[in-house]
């Protein structure tokens, strides 16, 4: 086109399309970070509500962020190791804060107030929370910072995992458990055992039939008998000793005997001194739930503890949590001493501890997380057994012609189709098909639990197959020739390859099934429910039912405290599962 | 390519004297016959990609199937474990007969036959396990009783590995060098003991010196098994193998005789041309 | 190792290894047929209650009637599903003015314009986006996004408005519209780009002349999926739009043809079918009711409408990864 024209024109013409492209590539930029930016303005408004920041005084902030947050950017950098970016960190935290304070007053004495944001909370939000996460990104590269979060990791989520479990005892009978665990498990378990060290593959058969006759006895002889021990040796006995077992085991298969031992056996003996005699000797702490919460969070850190120290580097990265902590005691200590006035945030323990109420402070979300742990913990199994089998299916057991080949396609079909089905739709069926035919009752964990479970199916099935399909082919070529059955090749050489796969996928519909409300509003979940479920047919309610009931109140209160608390507390769950999610993906990735 | 290569051969070459001196040996007896085919024709759809295949494979010799890409020599050998049953379009027609048995009668399990008969692949593919759990694999499957740990010692000797990887076999077979890894595939291909092993170019992916310790290996392995082998590279099919098959394009068996005399003297012409790098 | 026997045992194995591969395929056919299942019982319930709703209500009451209100107590109930059908339209329509620009803009950038650095950034976070639960959605935009409306450009606005709820709508629906015409416009080769540069023209010029172009059946039925999305929306709209079915007023305008101000509808509260259902279930449960069943009509309405733009979209889809 260009040929035929003059320099001049050319050049000009030239000039208009640049200025043209240039103006597009930002227009489409700009849209990209759009609905992205959008979201940042609400998360920020909604964490300044739900910690009650917009009353915070500034002297509160500035003391806390020297005493926790410069010491955690220090430890990031530390492990980074990286010159450059210590400076460009430096530079970006002391221009970002005159910029901002710079920025902020010339809006607010030109255009006009911007309500509940001050400069200071400006700087938090837009420079130091975008920093720190910026550095924890690159310190956990390091190897101190990779270490130092792992641990942290580990505690919290163990922390978590134990209460849930104590959590799921609400519902389920603790007395049950115990003696399925102890005339089916442990029996099972130790056949198993015995025909794997000793090569016997008639006593590997023989373990799940040991299995499911124990779990029958124990079913015929839970209503004869009626004296079992008391909840803390029954969690003593059934969760935390094969828990301290199994990460003994581990340390086993790697190092030492003795560390071992001590791997297992110290965590196994806190927990049990603080579960039976923790408030009998003044801790504060004790009972079956501290007990749980000690072995499950305990085993997992002396585990990574003994790999820490048997790699040898970064060991000083385990002093995080004392940093951590010593941070903020030293902040609380600094606020008392000056007497400068704290903040009373909507996120705290009250709210998370007691049960709803009309008056905004004493409302509470327990009942409400308590029902949502349950219906997750049942939709887990449910989905996660349905969507593997059937992704095996789709994946490794079906031809392309033939009867089974247009099967194969029609599934595929529908699970797509399912998958954009509008979840107001599934809330009809489980109303329609759970509560009412099949009378599993209105809005209780059964109906709820099963019908959040086919609405996720669709997209644990579809990440269940992409894992399943990337498993390369020479594999099970390889294991074909061996003379491997289906079954065999399935089991010993897909799933395991797969398997980080499947469990990231199945994370992630898991986030989407936390945050459903409409199918729980179809089949009648409670809005609100004073006092935790106790049993599996009694009315639930969930977090985002709840969030729901609240965002209905005409009070300040509510709306700007107690459903922002809701909202932080139901997003901080969603964003530990897919961020555990994420790195079980990275990591597998890496290849570890 | 080949002279210089078999002189540069790393003089561990216990080995290879010991080649020289069975390769002679063994070409001289007749053997019974481990596998054989009769008027074999396999088709991809409408393609046909062996064209009335007949040929009869000796036990306990390394037989060497050669010829053009795209010749149907990698489809031949996997008619005999019956691994073309994993694609769909493909058809068989003939017989295929291993230890006197049709193994496309309706009564033969390909699970069953593919215990009987090992494979190595073209790609090293050890699983995804420790080196132990790979060669104990076809163990595990076949729900073997006896001592594992003995069976892998020894098939990890048998694949010239043992020495190297002793000390280390819980670690992953992955962490190996390519050339250790094709024989960890060697080793687990013969832990269950089977009576044929099936080679689809093994030595492809490897480099020179990788690839002259797995050919050694071969002339070994013939000592116990039947081995037969696919391979494009002809100096490699010269070096190793007692008996050789030429196919050529359409899937065709254009002639089947002693390597010395496929290599020295052979009848078809258009094999000698192929063999002399005329076409092909 | 040990001499090879006369004929090789080759038979089908035991009973008994025969039935535990039996039994592993079963059980997984079996969960594969629950989707399928699943498929049936949501059409069987939805068209169970339906057709007792229809044996009361005539299907042409219920596709033409403008009035919505199944409480008994209200004096007559009617039920007519146009109001729902204009709430829905006029949430839809906003949000797609939202989603569709901005997302094809998004997916044109991606595909176009950004390092593989920028985009190993951005893509997680737009799909954040759609991973926030939509109940939170529907809290910003009546707690924050409302009043923010009201206090800057429409004082005028009601507290429960179609506006802010079809803009969080619009927002949540942007990753399905970016990350579908995105995988559409990077599935056109490289060849036509190539072929765009040597004749002269621009970046700009080969990315809406070329690739857009020829990514279009893609970005469509990216279009599609994501306005089914926001017709099935539910949560942000029952927090934040409030429940109340009104009928538009019809204006008179230039040369008299009737028309509906936007502003009539968006400033204002009003109801989607979606809405309609979630009333009806937090109130009476009890079966057999005609607002119960009304609530499966709704349901199935619904279900047919975004099961036919499902299905329209991968017909479109199909065409796209045929061409290349």
């Amino acid at each position: 086109m260009a040929t035929d024209t003059d320099a001049s024109r050319v050049e000009g013409f030239g000039e208009v399309s640049r200025v043209r492209g240039i103006a597009f590539e930002y227009l489409s930029l700009g849209a990209s970070v759009l609905g992205i930016f959008a979201l940042a303005v609400l998360l920020i408004y909604v964490t300044i509500d739900a910690f009650d920041l917009a009353g915070a005084n500034p002297l509160w902030l500035l003391t806390y962020f020297l005493t926790l947050v410069v010491p955690f950017l220090g430890f990031c950098l530390y492990s980074a190791r990286d010159p450059t970016l210590t400076r460009r960190a430096v530079a970006v935290g002391g221009g970002g804060l005159v910029a901002v304070a710079a920025v902020f007053t010339a809006i607010e004495t030109f255009v006009g107030q911007i309500p509940r944001l001050n400069w200071q909370l400006t700087y938090l939000f837009v420079v130091v929370v975008p920093l720190t996460g910026y550095l924890v990104y690159m310190g956990a590269r390091g190897r101190p910072g990779s270490v130092g979060f792992g641990l942290i990791g580990r505690l919290i989520g163990g922390a978590a995992i134990g209460m849930a479990f104590s959590v799921l005892f609400l519902v389920f009978d603790e007395r049950l458990w115990f003696l399925v665990y102890t005339l089916g498990v442990v029996p099972a378990a130790l056949v198993y055992g015995y025909g794997h060290t000793r090569d016997v593959s008639s006593a590997l058969t023989a373990a799940l039939p040991t299995a499911i006759l124990g779990t029958l006895l124990a079913v015929f002889l839970r209503p004869i008998i009626d004296t079992y021990p008391t909840t803390v040796f029954i969690y003593l006995w059934t969760l935390a000793i094969p828990i301290a077992a199994a990460g003994a085991l581990v340390v086993d298969a790697r190092s030492s005997r003795p560390k071992a031992v001590l791997a297992g056996g110290v965590p196994l003996g806190l927990a049990a001194v603080v579960g039976l005699f923790g408030r009998a000797i003044g801790l504060g702490v004790g009972g079956p739930n501290a007990l749980l919460v000690i072995a499950v969070a305990g085993v997992p850190v002396a585990v990574y503890l003994d790999r820490v120290f048997d790699v040898g580097e970064g060991v000083i990265g385990l002093t995080l949590p004392v940093l951590l902590i010593a941070g903020a005691l030293a902040g609380a200590a600094v606020v008392e001493t000056f007497g400068i006035p704290t903040p009373s945030p909507w996120v705290s323990e009250t709210f998370l501890t007691e049960a709803p109420s009309r008056n905004a402070t004493e409302a509470g979300l327990y009942p409400a997380i308590v029902g949502s742990v349950i219906i997750i913990a049942m939709v887990a199994v449910l989905s996660f057994v349905l969507g593997v089998a059937t992704s095996v299916f789709l994946e490794e057991y079906t031809a392309d012609t033939g009867i089974v080949g247009a099967l194969t396609r029609l599934l595929q079909i529908n699970i797509a189709n399912l998958a954009a089905v509008p979840s107001v739709v599934y809330g009809l069926l489980g109303l329609g098909l759970f509560a009412n035919l099949l009378g599993f009752g209105f809005g209780t964990a059964v109906t709820v639990s099963l019908t959040l479970s086919l609405l996720i199916l669709p997209i644990t099935i579809i990440s269940a197959q992409e894992a399943i399909r990337s498993v390369p082919d020479d594999l099970r070529r390889g294991s074909d020739a061996m003379g491997a059955t289906r079954w065999q090749t399935t089991k010993n050489v897909v799933l395991p390859e797969a398997f980080p796969g499947i469990l990231t996928g199945t994370i992630l519909a898991l986030g989407r099934a936390i945050g459903e409300t409409a199918p729980l509003i179809m089949v009648g979940a409670a809005t609100t429910v004073f006092s935790p479920p106790s049993s599996l047919f009694s009315k639930f309610s969930a977090m985002p039912m709840q969030i729901y009931a609240w965002a209905n109140f005409p009070q300040a209160e509510f709306r700007y405290g107690v459903v922002a608390a809701g909202v932080i507390t139901l997003l901080i769950i969603l964003v530990g599962m897919n961020g555990t999610a994420i790195l079980l993906r990275n990591r597998a990735e890496r290849g570890d | 390519m080949s002279n210089t290569e078999t002189k540069t051969e790393p003089s561990d070459s216990l080995i290879t004297t010991d080649v020289e001196t069975e390769s002679n040996d063994r070409t001289a007896p007749s053997h019974r016959t481990a596998v054989a085919a009769r008027d074999l024709n396999v088709y991809y759809g409408d393609e046909q990609a062996i064209d009335d295949v007949s040929i009869e494979i000796p036990e306990k010799r390394v037989t060497a199937l050669i010829g053009p890409s795209g010749c149907g020599k990698s489809t031949f050998l996997r008619c005999i474990n019956r691994m073309n049953d994993m694609i769909e379009v493909c058809r068989v027609e003939g017989d295929v007969e291993f230890g006197g048995k049709n193994v496309y009668d309706a009564d033969v399990d390909p699970v069953a036959l593919r215990r009987k008969i090992g494979m190595v692949f073209q790609k090293p593919n050890p699983f995804p396990k420790s080196i132990r759990d790979n060669v104990a694999y076809g163990l595990k499957i076949q729900g073997f009783d006896g001592d594992v740990d003995a069976r892998v010692e020894e098939s990890l000797k048998s694949a010239a590995l043992w020495d190297e990887v002793k000390d280390q076999l819980d670690s992953s077979g992955l962490d190996l060098s390519g050339g250790q890894q094709q024989r960890l595939c060697i080793a687990r291909a013969i832990a269950p003991d089977p009576e044929v092993i099936l080679m689809d170019e093994p030595t492809s992916a490897l480099d020179p010196v990788a690839a002259s310790k797995i050919e050694d290996l071969i002339d070994d392995l013939a000592e116990e098994y039947t081995v037969i082998i696919v391979t494009h590279n002809m100096q490699q099919a010269a070096r190793i193998s007692d008996r050789t098959a030429v196919f050529l394009t359409g899937g065709r068996l254009v002639e089947y005789d002693d390597t010395t005399k496929i290599f020295e003297d052979p009848e078809e012409q258009r094999v000698e041309d192929y063999i002399t790098g005329k076409f092909g | 190792m040990t001499d090879s026997t006369e004929s090789p045992d080759l038979q089908r194995r035991s009973g008994l290894t025969r039935l535990k591969e039996g039994t592993y395929g079963g059980f997984f056919a079996a969960c594969a047929v629950i989707t399928l299942l699943t498929t049936v019982a949501i059409i069987a319930t939805l068209l169970s209650d339906a057709v007792m709703f229809f044996a009361e209500v005539p299907i042409r009451e219920f596709l033409t009637s403008t009035s919505w209100s199944p409480n008994p107590r209200g004096g007559g109930q009617t039920f007519g599903i146009v109001a729902l059908v204009i709430g829905t339209l006029t949430v839809t329509i906003t949000a797609a003015f939202v989603a569709l620009p901005v997302g094809t803009l998004t997916a044109i950038y991606l595909s176009e314009y950004a390092t593989s650095n920028a985009r190993s950034i951005l893509k997680p976070l737009l799909e954040i986006l759609a991973g926030i639960p939509t109940v939170v959605y529907g809290y910003f935009a009546l707690v924050y996004v409302t009043p923010a409306l009201k206090a800057t450009m429409f004082p005028e606005m009601s507290t429960f408005n179609a506006l802010s709820a079809s803009l969080m709508v619009g927002i949540m629906t942007i990753p399905m519209v970016s990350s579908i015409s995105e995988d559409a416009m990077s599935a056109v080769p490289d060849d036509l780009r190539q072929a765009g540069y040597g004749l002269g023209a621009t970046k700009f010029e080969v990315s809406t002349g070329i690739v857009v172009p020829a990514s279009i059946s893609g970005i469509a039925s990216s279009y599609i999926l994501a306005v089914s999305r926001a017709i099935g929306e539910t949560m942000i709209v029952v927090v934040a739009m409030g429940a109340q079915a009104q009928m538009p007023a019809v204006r008179e305008g230039l040369l008299g043809v009737p028309y509906i101000n936007p502003a009539d509808t968006l400033l204002d509260s009003g109801m989607t079918i979606t809405v309609a259902m979630v009333q009806i279930a937090g109130g009476d449960l009890t079966g057999g009711t005609i607002p119960y069943d009304a609530m499966f009509a709704l349901g199935l309405t619904l279900f047919v409408v975004t099961l036919v733009m499902n299905v329209l979209s991968d017909i479109i889809a199909e065409r796209y990864r045929e061409e290349y």
